[in-house]
Formats: structure tokens, sequence, C-alpha cells
């Protein structure tokens, strides 16, 4: 008993217990009173019902005898096993198989009835067998019928024998017994069933409802309270899960554009590779018209913030390959870009036809967006998911009015360190000058009459406002109103040597007729005059017309020297362009089947890779043949160096080699823009209908404006991997980007057929 | 030898409302009073009941009567021969019984609970009750079909029916000599108002407790809060299956039409439940199951066992749970079958695989457990089939590596069962030890526990029970006493028909991975 004094420890499960047998402790009486250390363990049972007698009296039996006694067990209500009439019931026998049984309880619906018949039903059938055999699961397929198709109310006569595809007699016995059995039922069926729950909750209580559904509510232990809590963090979390896919998703969008766009870049420096093109020199040369049309691009991405995704531009920074956009670009200085050729910098002063769009914004591509075509920190940025990037603050200290990035929208960077492109840079540009670069000398069609300086806006519903400016230039184009357009300039205003004129010499305040003019065709002024595409769809109706326009935008155009450049050899050159001669005259074969009795505009709709093709070549080649025909002094109409290689006295071709370096001429970028490319890919189309004249211009723009930068962009690779073969067409960017701006696309051709805008520098 | 007295809380009862017993009083529900009933040994004894019920069929009175710690499955119907009516309790006004309308008065051993009543039980009782006459049922019908089989007996012959006339006799000479001491008055009358309820207070409490719906885990409940009259008498006369008349121990929610027959008539196979012996010749026409339909996971000698996915074949898990209510007071059939796997034992004679009792089991148990509920149908009863059962379970809970406990509460059979079997395994083990190179043999409880996948509690609880854990020399030993060793001996001696491991063929499912159940 002095043991008890202590403390006996928990009984730990993991502890072995040494086994002993009684005889082997002779002290074992002093350990048993320990034995209440060890915590009782609990029955199992309810407390009531194990207070019961027979319980008790069976344990305690149990525990004195060791063993059950017969009269200590509990007792429990009888149960008989002699049904004597057993084996009269359940018939025939079965062998015990060798297999174990193995059921598909699916299989088991063998199409029996429910019902079973009684002693009642047995005297019916016995009465109707009288007239007709009817079997009695004949009878139980009847009764099942019925029953299963009456819920609370019973099936009519009528039901039943649409139910029931049986003899009239029988029918009507077997449904009037059923009707009159099943009013006296006292159950709610006479298959007798179990109880079902009702929905309303009523039947909760209900002893005899069983097998209740088990209702799928979500169950939190506990914590009721935090039932509403909980389920708004799970909403919430929710939410930010599928933001989280969204993202995902777009994630995935922006990288499989980079893949392409890769892939691209890759294909474009094989095919410089294979062409020898290690100056950049065809690649600029072809770049460069794509770069600028920002003003009639359509953004390529409205959508997700993250609209700078699909514009193609790459920065390469090994391997001392230049840098070349599919797009305009336009890098500040200090973008540590390794050029090969000198920038191209280009200088917007209002936009043109973006309706609603404030004047004097300025594009600028700044260090963020171009890092964003980096390829090594895709991923690491965050801006997917930000809104839109934001404007630099250093070129932006305008305050309410500051510049805010549009969506969607290109900026080009002001040529701020090009000194000598920018014109108002030098004083003999003030006035005048100044007033010229904000308008264009205009002249209208229909009263066919030059109105002057203008600037040109895009009203509601597409029609185009003129803003007049009055200059001292009004005298003289008085003048020009009935010379212009009745006449084709004098041919000497087309001199070749005109392109190639320093526009530093260009006077700054010409007053003659002939200086204007002179100043227009050699692109120094930017004129601009409205068209309706409807009125000459086909080429014939223009026939009537002076090519004026075309010649001066033609000749608007102002190349620069570019004495760095040139790296390319005469002789490389021929040879491709004897081979795109080659493919451009397929090209052309098919086109004028193609084009045949359609409009231009329908034409540049549907423009396919082969036409981008035909395009992109003849940004090479077309100039030298189709202007060479009419007006081989108009050779700079597009202002590729090729062509002027071909068409060009040689000492020309020189100076013109770095031709796509155009911007140097302090051209506002909206007017280049657009002009370039837009004459490029559509100078071939054009050809089938004017080729008398080399009217390129109309439907150059015309396109232009149907077929925003998706074309381009798909220009841009035709362009640069075309020059070998006939190019593989990389969907992926284009059509996204088409896809992104039907729209636009439809409104932009709605503008389109009410004028042709025409700006030139 | 039970010899009857009065429990404490009856006696303070009886001081306040004994009333004399006169032939004029109305033994009411709520009332409680010694029963007459015949023990095992065949000796009257008078134990106190409550009078859960009373009906009237023509002629007499019957009185559903439960015997105060006795098990419900004892509470029968009796004539009011056998009551004792001079020691006649009245319900105490403070347990709020109800009076009039066969609804719930104390619970068993417990007068003093309030129990809630709800107001559909009123109806239900009252619904019940004008049914009982037997001849307006379209079920005597059937019952004169069963005299086709000369072998089928009156029901009511069953039980204590042969002894009713004796218990009259003896009940009557009783009375008499009681009516003797009735003449004192023990109360006075005065009191005897509170007695009896007003009319009206018996649907005062209805509106409170309105239970919510059990849990919806495990298979049966414990909370008995939703126990109604209805539920806590026995609803279905006996039960007829194969061979054997069952007498149903008690409630069961068969179809209510089916409660009033004197026999409701199983397949053996199948388990449909049939209102006449011509229905379930009409059933056995089509059905053509000889075994429960389910898959053989185990077979040796003539012992199978089926096992039963309680979603894929609900018809015979409903009609298979049906069955097993009537002999388990604590089973729930609140809720579908489907997260149940059932268990059916059989044994083969050349008829077919007939139902010897089963266990089910939750698909997915997060209290260890690895029986919910479990069944040795009554003919079966004693003679080593439920140990055999509870040895599957556990040959199962081996084959997952899982250790398993029953669900709770056990019933006083269920405990007895499951103690005895602990035992038995836990002994073997034990006795098996042999001392190991001169040291004394010594064993973990985990050990025992991964051995016999019993839970762990289990088999602490059982050491405790056989007495075996002791505190020795600063530690805890195992001894095993002499008639311990002796009682084993003969029990394994008396066991049979072993679980066979290797007849086993059985691959546990991770039934979390299957989705729903």
């Amino acid at each position: 008993m002095s043991k008890l004094s202590f403390r006996a420890r928990a009984l730990d499960a993991a502890k072995p217990l040494p086994i002993y047998r009684n005889k082997d402790l002779p002290d074992l009486n002093d350990c048993v009173s320990i034995n209440r250390a060890v915590p009782q363990m609990p029955t199992g049972m309810e407390k009531e019902e194990e207070s019961e007698h027979h319980l008790q009296r069976a344990i305690s039996a149990q525990s004195v005898f060791r063993e059950k006694k017969e009269n200590m067990v509990i007792p429990v209500p009888e149960a008989e096993s002699n049904i004597t009439y057993y084996d009269r019931l359940y018939k025939g026998e079965l062998r015990i198989p060798k297999q174990l049984f193995h059921i598909q309880p699916l299989g088991l619906d063998n199409e029996q009835p429910d019902y079973d018949m009684d002693s009642e039903d047995e005297i019916l059938l016995n009465r109707l067998n009288r007239k007709m055999e009817i079997k009695p699961i004949q009878f139980e397929t009847m009764v099942d019928r019925l029953e299963k198709a009456s819920t609370n109310q019973m099936v009519t006569i009528t039901e039943a024998k649409l139910l029931l595809n049986e003899d009239d007699y029988l029918l009507k016995a077997v449904y009037d017994y059923w009707v009159r059995k099943r009013k006296n039922c006292r159950g709610p069926s006479l298959i007798p069933l179990i109880k079902l729950e009702k929905r309303d909750g009523s039947t909760n209580n209900d002893a005899y409802v069983a097998f209740r559904r088990r209702t799928e509510k979500m169950q939190t232990r506990k914590n009721r309270k935090n039932d509403e809590a909980s389920y708004e963090k799970m909403l919430k979390l929710r939410r930010e899960f599928s933001r989280t896919v969204t993202i995902l998703e777009m994630i995935k969008r922006r990288e499989k554009s980079k893949r392409e766009l890769l892939h691209l870049t890759l294909e474009v420096v094989e095919k410089r590779y294979q062409m020898g093109d290690f100056t950049g020199e065809v690649l600029s040369e072809v770049t460069a018209p794509l770069a600028e049309k920002p003003v009639y691009t359509v953004p390529i991405t409205v959508t997700n913030g993250n609209r700078h995704n699909h514009k193609a531009e790459i920065k390469i920074k090994s391997g001392g390959l230049p840098y070349h956009g599919y797009h305009h670009v336009s890098v500040k200085d200090e973008d540590p870009f390794d050029f090969v050729r000198p920038k191209k910098k280009y200088t917007r002063r209002e936009p043109l036809c973006r309706p609603g769009r404030p004047a004097k914004r300025q594009h600028i591509v700044n260090k963020a967006d171009i890092k964003q075509y980096d390829f090594h920190s895709s991923g690491e940025e965050d801006y997917p998911l930000s809104p839109t990037s934001e404007p630099d603050e250093e070129n932006d200290p305008d305050g309410t009015f500051a510049f805010r990035r549009k969506a969607g929208c290109h900026y080009l960077a002001p040529c701020l360190d090009q000194t000598s492109g920018l014109l108002w840079d030098h004083p003999e540009l003030a006035g005048l000058d100044a007033l010229r670069h904000r308008q264009s000398l205009t002249a209208l069609s229909v009263p066919q009459r030059c109105v002057g300086l203008a600037r040109r806006r895009v009203g509601r519903g597409g029609r185009v406002l003129l803003d007049r400016a009055s200059s001292d230039l009004d005298g003289v184009l008085k003048q020009l109103d009935s010379g212009v357009f009745s006449s084709s300039f004098p041919k000497g205003l087309s001199d070749p040597q005109v392109p190639t004129q320093n526009h530093r010499t260009m006077p700054g305040s010409a007053s003659s007729l002939t200086d204007l003019l002179s100043n227009i065709q050699a692109l120094r002024w930017r004129f601009f005059r409205p068209r309706s595409t409807q009125g000459d769809g086909s080429g014939e109706g223009r026939t009537g017309r002076p090519s004026m326009d075309n010649r001066l935008s033609g000749g608007l155009f102002v190349h620069t020297k570019n004495s760095g450049s040139g790296g390319i050899t005469e002789e490389q050159y021929q040879v491709h362009q004897q081979a795109l001669a080659q493919m451009q005259k397929q090209q052309l074969a098919q086109l004028q089947l193609k084009t045949a009795g359609s409009t231009d505009c329908i034409i540049s709709k549907t423009l396919d890779s082969a036409g981008a093709h035909f395009a992109a070549s003849a940004v090479i080649s077309a100039p030298g043949q189709v202007n060479n025909e009419n007006k081989p002094d108009n050779t700079s109409v597009n202002g590729v160096v090729q062509p002027l290689v071909e068409s060009l006295p040689p000492h020309s071709t020189s100076t013109s080699q770095g031709g796509t370096g155009l911007d140097r001429s302090g051209r506002t970028p909206s007017s280049c823009g657009p002009l370039l490319p837009a004459s490029h890919s559509t100078t071939p189309q054009s050809l089938p209908n004017h080729r008398g004249h080399g009217s390129a211009v109309s439907p150059a723009h015309h396109h232009h404006n149907a077929r925003p930068s998706p074309s381009s962009l798909k220009l841009a690779t035709m362009a640069t991997s075309s020059l070998d073969r006939v190019p593989k067409v990389t969907p992926a960017i284009s059509s996204m980007a088409r896809d992104n701006h039907e729209p636009e696309r439809l409104a932009l051709n709605g503008i389109s057929e009410t004028t042709v805008p025409m700006e030139v520098t | 030898m039970y010899v009857h007295s009065p429990i404490t809380p009856c006696a303070r009862l009886c001081s306040q409302m004994t009333k004399m017993a006169d032939s004029s009083v109305d033994v009411i529900e709520g009332c409680r009073l010694p029963v007459l009933r015949k023990n095992q040994e065949n000796e009257d004894e008078w134990p106190l009941a409550e009078i859960l019920s009373v009906k009237e069929i023509p002629g007499r009175k019957l009185y559903y009567v439960h015997y105060i710690d006795f098990n419900k499955r004892l509470d029968e119907w009796v004539t009011p021969e056998r009551l004792d009516m001079k020691k006649l309790q009245f319900p105490k006004k403070e347990a709020k019984t109800p009076t009039k309308n066969g609804l719930p008065g104390s619970r068993p051993s417990s007068p003093e609970r309030e129990v809630k009543r709800k107001a559909e039980s009123v109806s239900l009782a009252t619904q019940v009750s004008p049914a009982t006459p037997v001849p307006s049922l379209p079920g005597l019908a059937e019952a004169s079909q069963v005299s086709v089989y000369p072998a089928v007996r009156d029901t009511n012959t069953f039980n204590l029916k042969s002894n009713a006339h004796d218990d009259h006799e003896q009940l009557t000479s009783l009375t008499t000599v009681h009516q003797h001491f009735i003449t004192f008055p023990l109360i006075c009358f005065p009191r005897c108002a509170n007695v009896y309820l007003p009319p009206g207070e018996d649907s005062q409490d209805s509106s409170d407790g309105i239970p919510s719906a059990p849990r919806m885990t495990g298979s049966l409940v414990s909370d008995r809060s939703h126990d109604d009259i209805v539920t806590r008498m026995k609803n279905i006369d006996c039960i007829e299956l194969g061979r054997h008349r069952l007498k149903p121990w008690y409630f069961s929610p068969y179809p209510q039409e089916l409660t009033t027959l004197p026999i409701l008539y199983l397949c053996e196979f199948c388990l449909k439940y049939l209102k006449s012996l011509k229905c379930l010749q009409r059933h056995l026409t089509k059905c053509n199951l000889r075994h429960p339909p389910g898959n053989e996971i185990y077979r040796k000698g003539t012992i199978s066992f089926f096992e039963i996915d309680g979603r894929k074949n609900k018809t015979y898990s409903q009609n298979l749970c049906l069955l097993a209510k009537c002999f388990l007071d604590h089973k729930t059939l609140y809720y579908d079958t489907d997260p149940f796997l059932f268990y059916v034992m059989t044994e083969y004679d050349s008829k077919g695989f007939h139902i010897v009792g089963y266990f089910s089991k939750e698909k997915e148990s997060t209290e260890d457990y690895n029986v919910a509920c479990i069944l040795t149908l009554p003919p079966y009863q004693r003679r080593g089939y439920g140990k055999l059962l509870i040895e599957f379970s556990y040959e199962l809970s081996k084959v997952e590596g899982k250790t398993g406990t029953p669900e709770k509460p056990l019933s006083d059979l269920g405990l007895l069962s499951y103690r005895s079997y602990w035992s038995q395994t836990i002994l073997e083990i034990l006795m098996d030890l042999k001392p190991d190179n001169g040291e004394r043999p010594q064993i973990t409880i985990n050990e025992i526990s991964e051995i016999t996948s019993v839970k762990k509690e289990d088999v602490i609880s059982t050491l405790q029970y056989l007495n075996l854990i002791n505190y020795y020399k600063g530690q805890y030993i195992l001894t095993l006493s002499e008639d311990i060793v002796e009682g084993h001996e003969r029990a394994m001696q008396k066991r049979h028909l072993p679980i066979d491991p290797k007849c086993l063929h059985f691959t546990p499912k991770d039934w979390s991975k299957r989705g729903k159940w």
C-alpha cells in the first residue's frame, strides 16, 4: 500500500511491456492497487445503455467465470427457423461455382415488373382467364406501368391506353380493378415503397423517411460564424485565380508572338547573310518605308495594356548586326543601339487622320518601351499588369496638358538631335516655312483648283475638313489653279537633279510658280489633293486627268545623300534584280487576272501573300520598270534605292543609295510614314490599271488606309525574306493584329472611300 | 436472479404520485409500474416498466411497455393483466410527459429528462393506432393466404402468448392480494389533480427543439433527441426471411402500410419486402438471385463474403439496411447508403448463399472506423458468426494497412462481442510470445495494434478490462493470471471457423481519389 505514495507514469504505447505469468510474481499483490493509474478507457457504449441490467449481469458473469454462462447471456427476442414450406417457395438448387462470384451491379435490371401480384389479384386473374388468357407477369407489368406513371394523380383511362398496349377489354378490366384497388390502398402506391424525402424539408423528422440524399453543403468545421467571411474569401480567391489565368493566357500570347518574332528575325538574318547584306543596307531599304507609317497604323493590340506586344521591334545586341525594325521605331539618342547607318528620325507635326487625337502629341519611345522587345527580359517585367506605360516625366513637363499615351498609338520621338534635319532650326525657314510645315498645299479635284495652304482634318463620319491658311503664296497658287491640273509639269521640273538638291539650299520663301512647283515636285512641299475613290476606281477614269498628283506625290520625295552607306555592290544588286524581275512578271500576270474589273479597294483588301510578295519585290524592282516607262524622271517616286540605281544616271545612284535615310529632309513623320509603305506595296497592284501613267499614289493611299500595319508587317517580312524566294507567310503576327483591328480598319475604309489623302513633304 | 425493487428516482416519484389502482384509473403513456415478464429461467419477475403506448383492440386494451434498465429490444405489448396496477406511478408533471396522444414520455431509465415532442408525432401516433385493428386490413386477406401453408402459426402465438393465460391467472390472483393493500390510500387525492395534465399543455412545448439534420458521416446516432414515440416502438411484428421468422428488436422504416401486417416477407436473397406470401411467391418467379448481388471476395468452406457498394447497388443496400435496422437500435437510415460498403457474410447450402450477417463500412472514414454497423442475424447469433464478422473486418484493415475500430456507440451485444474478440486476439499474441534468449518476452501496445489492426485505444481498454496491466518495480508490466490463461484456452477450443486470410481476395480502393464515393 505504501506504493500508492508515488504517481505512476502514464502508460506509453511505444514502450515494451514485459509479460509475466502470475506465478512468476510472488509479490503481485503489491502492484495490483496501482492499476488505477491507467486511465479507464470508455467502453464505447451509451451511458444509459451501459447500465442496463442484462449487460451488467453478463459482464460480471464473464469477469467472474471467464466464460459465458447460458443464463447470463443477454436475452433477445426469439427467432424461429422452421419454415417448412421453404423448399417449395425457393425452388431449384444452386451448385456452388468454382469461381468467386463477380457481379456487375448495373446489369441486374432485367426489366421485371416491381409489382408482385397478391392473392386478390389472383382472383381477378382467374376471372379474366375465363375469357382470355392473361399471364401473371403480364398483369404485373400492366399494374407496374400504371403505378409508375401515376404520381399523386392516378393515370386516366386514356393515358392508360397509351401506356398499355393491350386489348381494350383487358385494359378496361385491369384499369378499373387497379383504380379500385389503389383507392383502397393505404399506402401511396400499390408497390410498397420507402417514403422519400420532400424537398421542402417537411419530412426532416419523419421517422419513416429514409435514405435522404446527402445535400452537398460545404461543411466548415466548428466556427460556423466564419462561414460567411470564409465564403467571401473563397470568392475572392476564385476571382484572383481566374485573373491569374487570364494573365497567364496573355503572357502565353505574348511569348508566342515573341517566339514568332525571333523566328522572323532569324530568317531575316539568314536571308541577309545569304544575300550578303552585311552592312544592313538592303535591310534598311526595306525596313525604312515600313517604319514610316505610324500615322495610319492602327494599333495592333489595344487590349490588356500590353499594346506593344506585337510590334515587331528587335534589337540585336550581339553580332554587331544592325538594328532593324519591322515597324517604325525611333530611338532616343542615348539608346545604346549599334546602328550601322545613321538613325532614322521622324518628326511629326500633326496627326493626319486620327480623329480626336490631340495635335501636338509627340511620339516618344522610351527605354522602357524598347526594353519590352528585349527577348531576355520577357517575363521579368510586370508590364502585362500595368495598364499602359506612363509618360516619361522628363519629356512631359506640361502639367495637365501633359502628353498621355493613348493605348495602341504609335508615337515617334522628335529628332532633337538631328540638328541638320530640322527645318526650323534654320532661321531662313521662319515665316512661311513654319507655316508650310504645318500646312499642305492643297488642291481640290472637283472644282479643279488649288486652295493654297490648308490643313486637313477628318471630321465626323469621315468627312474631310480643310483648314485653310493664308500665306503670301496665295497669289502664286492662284496661277497654279489653271495650269496644274490641265497639263503635266514641264519636263524641266522633273529634272533628275532635283531630288538630289540639298534642301538647305531650297529657297526659304518661294514666290514664283515655277519655284513652287519645283518645290512640290522635289518633295519640299507637301501637297494634298483629296480624291474620290469611287469616282476613279478604275484606272481608266483617271486617264483624262492629269497625273499631276502622281507626279507630285511621286516627286515629292527628297533623297538625301548618304555618304556613309553603299555597302552593296552593283553586281550584287543586279543579280537580285534579275531574279526579282522574273518573279515580278509572274506576279504581275497573276495580278492582272485577279484585278481585272475589280476596284483598287478590293485589290488592296485581297492582298495575299503573293501580292505581298509581289509588293515586296516591287519595292525593289517596280519603279525601275514602271516609272521608267512613262516618267523616267520620276524614278524617285518610291524613294527606293534600287530603282534609282537602275533608272537614274550613275551619278545619282551613288548619292541615293542610302535612300532610306530620307527623314533627314525634315519631313514630318506623319507625311512620310504612310506614304512610303503604301506606295511600295500598291504600286505593283495598280500597275495593271495605271500602267500608262504610273499613278500609283491613289491606290497606294487607299490601300494603306484599308490595310493597316498588319499588312505592312507582313510586307516587311516579305520584303526582307522575299529577296530570294517566295516568302513564307507568317500569319501569327499579322493575322492577330488584323483580327484586333477589324473595326478600325472598316472605319478607315470608310474614310478612304471619300477621300484619298496624299501627303508629302 | 433479478429481484425487482423500485429504483431510487422511481421511489421519489412514487411518494408523490402513486395512485390507488382501481379499475377506473386510466393507465396512460408515461406511467410506470411493475410489469410481469418471464426471465430466461422462465421465472416470473416484476421489473418496473414504462407505458409507452396504449392501443385498444376489440375487447381489450394493450400496453406497450419498456422495462426500465432493460434493453429496448425486450419492449413489448402486454395485456392489462400483466400490469401491477397498485404500484402505478403517474408521469411527473415537470417531465411534461404528455397524456393522451401516445406521445413520448420520459426516456427509459431517465424519467426526469425532458423530452422534446414534435407535433407530427401526434399525427403519426393517431394514424397508427386506428389502423391496428386487424380485420380491416387488406393484409388480412393475405393472412388467410398463409393458411395455404399449414405450418404457419398464428403470429400472436409467438413468444409470451403461450404464457399469457398463466400470466393472467397469476396477475388476477396477485391483484386480489394487492387490493387488500390498496385499501389504505397512499396518496392524498388533491395531489392527484396535478397528475393529470391540462389538455392544452401537451401542445405547449412542441415548438421548441426543432432538430437539425443529423451528421452526414457514420451510420449510428448517439444523440437520441430525434427519438419520438414512433421510433421508440417496434413497428414490425415479424419478418420472414428464408427459413427464418425474426422478431424485430427495434423500429425500422419499412413502408408504413406494411407495418400493420402480421408478417413481413422478405426475399431471402435480394431482401425485397413483400406484404404477403403470395407476393413473395410471385417475386421469386422473377428474382433469380441466389446470393447477395455483389462480388464475392472471400470463400472458405461454406462461408462467403460479398462486397456491395452502397452507391452502385442501392436497392439491395437499402433493403439490407432496413432489415438491419430491425436489430440495431442506434443505426440511422436518415441518409442514403452511398458512402458505405456492405460486407455480407453468407453460408452456402444447395439453395444458395444465405445471409448470416453483415457489416457496413464507410468508404472513407475520418475516425479510423473500420466498421459502421455490424449484425449477425438473430437465428445465427451466439454461434461464433459475430466473431467471424469482426475478424473479417480486421482482416480487411490488415490488407489496407490500417488500424480500425468500430463506430460508436456500441450496443451491449456489440461491446461483448468486440471485447471477446479483442481479448482472444490479444491473449493469443501474448501467450505465443516466447522468451527471447532468456529474456522475458515483452511487447509494446503499438506492436499489438500493428499485428492485429486493432486500434491502440481498444488494445489498452482490453488489457485493462482483462486486468493485465500492472505497475511493478517502476514500470508497467503485463501479467497473465492462471484463470485468464485457462479461460483463453477454453475459448480457443470452442472457437471454430477462423477467417483464412489466404482466401480473401480483396484490394482496397482509394475512395478519396474516386471523387464521389
